[in-house]
């Protein structure tokens, strides 16, 4: 892995993320491995299963590295999504001082 | 874009499913079971079902709706898809078939036959499955019946996932679950790649689950690999949903119409007494969704989805017009969801022809038909430009000829992919037979078999319009006549099953179809007894075996004892004849007695771009095809070899081969030629032979629009077709075909001969 940055990066979702955005934030999210990332997805509107997916590795994977991941902002459309398909993000948001 | 037009593209789509219902079946009966054949089937007459429930066509629907709830018995490994249930489906497929043709051009049906049908469809329905099948999806006939609660019948066993839902109730949490009659649904979703790659969304399906009723979801990412080790576009998430819902599985699988066949689901109902039961599950425990949803919707896309199974014939009613008419109309909610275009078409290309890759338009045959002819003189025209040119510039400015040769083949190309859009595989006219066979089958009671080959030979499409009728005749007679009974055969150490053998290839320029059978072969003295009887000829002509054999494509000639329903009235193979001749083709028969007989019919690829080499024969300037010449020789004088009275042979490499004098035999001179002043051409004839055609001179090899002689003059022996030449002559094809069976001795003449080379 790469070297443990201290800056934080972040990392602000597109609009819509369908299938075609799928492969983007996946490439995205690789390219920030190895530190701190805050996400933010308040100007979410439409979410599809593949983004949420590649979401969902990458907390998985930051949480190997023991690196935060983190939703700083989430829009409601997101957070609707998110509970519809049964994925459960409220352990990530913010709030929860996880740091 | 009115109802009728709606209508008319439903119908040319219903045909294309009958064709995929027949070929899926066919399949089947091989003993194919792979159960994307099976869904093939079935989508088939589910398509046609859903369609034909939105244009109000009762008759059709209540039929389908029978054939399809058997065929999902065979989807669901409840019914075994032996010889004897594909019989019944075949005859099904036929009747299904001629119900959507009478809906179409008015005219009745046979109400018995179906009648029939639908009684033993239902009793292989019922009698190999129990008395209930829930998971069996009617959304229509479920319409005219009151809604009864689907799941009545519920399987107790359905916990093999050690999964149990939990109901959701918000609010009355004091209701005891068994005063509730509304059946909970669990349901296992395990999207494919596929799914996403064709524009389908989970998260939408699952909307669409949660506006059923109180809905529960559990996200299993247990297969999710870290971010580096995933494909972005795999599906790793799987859901086990339970939902309670008074729409039952009919309900619940209505919603994943589009998607089922990219995902593996698992619908069951539970019973509200087993509920609870499995309170220590370790499984998480599942997200309660919120009931607001609106702000998932798309604002624009809403309207056609207001009430997303308002009722049972509403669902039927959309999913029928998003089958058929999603192309044209925006009428299917979920393709409008899909804000790209793209994603929609992939939708509705998926409920189509999920199986079929590729997106087709219709155009109307007149419009190929204007293109086809403007590339035509476009060719001839860039012939005629190059021509001049190299015949004015002596200098070779090599500028406009390498733009000339480029022109050359963009034309070139140009006109191929027109000709290509003309073309179609000959495949829906051999699956008709497969029809004609059974029918005729069942009534003689005879047991065939029919065996097609080369389906995917390519033919113009006019030909293949023209070709089932006679094609049909020969059929029916090869099965009628040809054919022994089952008792006989076996007798004759035959099989008893009959076979017909259907074969279509492309040889030497021109599509060669041929049918042949394993029957007992044509009955000589029979048939020679016949036509002295019927004065056809003289009692004492001397006759060829060949001869014979072409005698029954004499009009009023039938060897049948007595006429049967089938064939046998003596106008079959005679009408057969003209009408394959009137393609321009040549129908030809060979017999063995108690080996069977083979047809062979020669068409050419009317429209076609012919290669042909230009030759000079006699100071006429002729094309022969150039898929008909082997190679070209230079005649030496040691090589040719004179064999009676007028024959001259030519040896090649050791082997002896007739030298036909082209000028001769269409009598542009009558003297012969000097081998040694001409050049051999080498040609391989349809009958396998090969035989060198005399010419006078080689002029090039060229690329030839094909100029119909007859449409434009008339029929010409010998001759083909014709054509324009660069410098605006016309050149004739020569069809070499009947030029080397005329070398053989057989007159050049189609009019009264006995000879099937016309």
């Amino acid at each position: 892995m790469a070297s443990k940055k201290a800056a934080q990066k972040s990392l602000s979702l597109a609009p819509v993320l369908d299938l075609n955005e799928a492969t983007a934030l996946h490439a995205q999210l690789m390219g920030l491995k190895g530190g701190p990332l805050v996400i933010d997805a308040s100007a979410v509107e439409r979410v599809g299963a593949l983004c949420a997916q590649v979401l969902m590795a990458g907390a998985k994977s930051w949480e190997e590295d023991k690196q935060p991941f983190t939703f700083a902002k989430v829009s409601e459309p997101f957070m609707k999504t998110m509970q519809l398909i049964g994925v459960n993000i409220d352990h990530l948001l913010a709030q929860e001082a996880r740091q | 874009m009115d109802m009728n037009e709606i209508k008319e593209i439903f119908f040319q789509e219903c045909e294309e499913q009958l064709a995929e219902l027949e070929s899926g079946l066919l399949k089947l009966n091989d003993g194919d079971r792979d159960p994307e054949t099976v869904n093939a089937v079935f989508r088939a007459v589910h398509s046609i079902k859903g369609g034909a429930g939105a244009f109000g066509l009762d008759d059709l629907v209540s039929f389908a709706h029978v054939f399809e709830t058997t065929l999902d018995c065979v989807r669901s490994n409840k019914l075994e898809p032996t010889q004897d249930v594909l019989k019944v489906m075949l005859k099904s497929a036929d009747v299904l078939a001629d119900l959507t043709n009478a809906a179409r051009d008015g005219g009745s049906v046979d109400e018995a036959r179906s009648r029939t049908l639908i009684r033993e469809l239902e009793a292989l329905a019922h009698g190999e499955t129990h008395a209930a099948e829930p998971a069996a999806p009617k959304p229509v006939a479920a319409a005219s019946k009151p809604a009864e609660p689907a799941p009545v019948v519920a399987k107790p066993d359905v916990n093999d996932e050690g999964f149990q839902p939990i109901p959701f109730s918000f609010g009355d949490f004091d209701d005891e679950p068994a005063a509730q009659y509304v059946p909970t649904c669990q349901i296992v979703f395990r999207p494919n790649r596929e799914l996403y790659a064709k524009g389908n969304e989970a998260v939408l399906l699952l909307r669409d689950l949660s506006r059923l009723g109180e809905m529960s979801v559990y996200c299993d990412m247990d297969r999710l690999p870290p971010l580096d080790k995933m494909n972005p576009e795999e599906a790793y998430f799987s859901w086990k949903v339970s939902v309670t819902t008074d729409k039952g599985e009919d309900g619940v699988r209505s919603v994943f119409e589009f998607a089922e066949w990219d995902c593996e689901l698992d619908v069951r109902t539970i019973e509200e007494e087993i509920v609870g039961d499995a309170a220590d599950d370790d499984e998480p425990p599942m997200q309660a969704v919120p009931f607001d949803l609106s702000l998932l919707e798309d604002g624009p896309a809403a309207g056609g989805e207001e009430e997303p199974v308002a009722s049972e014939s509403d669902a039927a009613a959309a999913i029928a017009a998003a089958d058929t008419a999603s192309k044209v109309a925006q009428v299917a909610s979920r393709a409008a969801e899909n804000a790209k275009a793209a994603a929609a078409a992939a939708t509705a290309a998926q409920a189509n022809q999920a199986s079929a890759a590729g997106q087709t338009i219709r155009v109307d045959l007149d419009r190929v038909d204007r293109l086809i002819n403007l590339v035509g003189e476009l060719v001839i025209n860039q012939a005629m430009l190059s021509q001049s040119v190299v015949e004015n510039d002596n200098n070779g400015v090599s500028s406009i000829n390498m733009g000339l040769e480029e022109l050359q083949q963009l034309t070139r190309e140009i006109q191929d992919s027109v000709m290509a859009i003309r073309a179609q595989p000959v495949k829906p006219v051999f699956q008709r037979m497969a029809r004609t066979v059974r029918e005729i089958a069942d009534i003689t009671g005879k047991s065939v078999r029919l065996i097609t080959e080369g389906e995917n030979t390519e033919v113009d499409k006019t030909v293949i319009d023209k070709l089932a009728e006679p094609l049909t005749h020969m059929i029916r007679n090869a099965v009628d006549h040809g054919l022994e009974m089952p008792e006989k055969r076996e007798a004759l150490g035959k099989n008893p099953e009959g076979t017909v053998r259907l074969t279509a290839k492309h040889r030497s320029g021109r599509i060669v179809i041929e049918l042949a059978d394993d029957g007992a072969g044509i009955n000589r003295e029979k048939v020679r007894q016949k036509a002295i009887d019927n004065d056809l000829i003289a009692a004492d002509a001397n006759l060829s075996d060949e001869e014979i054999d072409n005698l029954i494509f004499h009009a009023g000639f039938s060897t049948a004892d007595k006429v049967s329903d089938l064939s046998g009235r003596g106008v079959g193979m005679d009408v057969v004849k003209r009408s394959i001749q009137a393609l321009g083709g040549r129908i030809s028969i060979s017999s063995k007695p108690g080996q069977g007989s083979v047809f062979t019919m020669s068409l050419p690829l009317t429209l076609a771009v012919l290669d042909g080499m230009v030759v000079t024969v006699a100071g006429q300037t002729l094309v022969v095809p150039l898929t008909a010449i082997v190679e070209t020789l230079q005649p030496e004088a040691s090589a040719i070899h004179s064999f009676g009275a007028s024959q001259r042979l030519i040896s090649i490499r050791n082997s002896f081969c007739p030298l036909v004098d082209v000028g001769r035999i269409l009598n542009f001179r009558s003297t012969q030629a000097n081998p040694m002043d001409g050049v051999a051409l080498l040609v391989e004839s349809e009958g396998g032979g090969q035989r060198a055609l005399m010419v006078d001179a080689i002029q090039g090899q060229r690329q030839v629009v094909i100029k119909s002689l007859e449409a434009n003059y008339t029929h010409v022996p010998g001759i083909a077709a014709a054509t324009i030449l660069g410098d605006g002559r016309v050149a004739l094809i020569l069809d070499v075909d009947a030029v080397v069976a005329a070398s053989r001795g057989q007159p050049l003449r189609q009019d009264i001969s006995l000879a099937a080379t016309g």
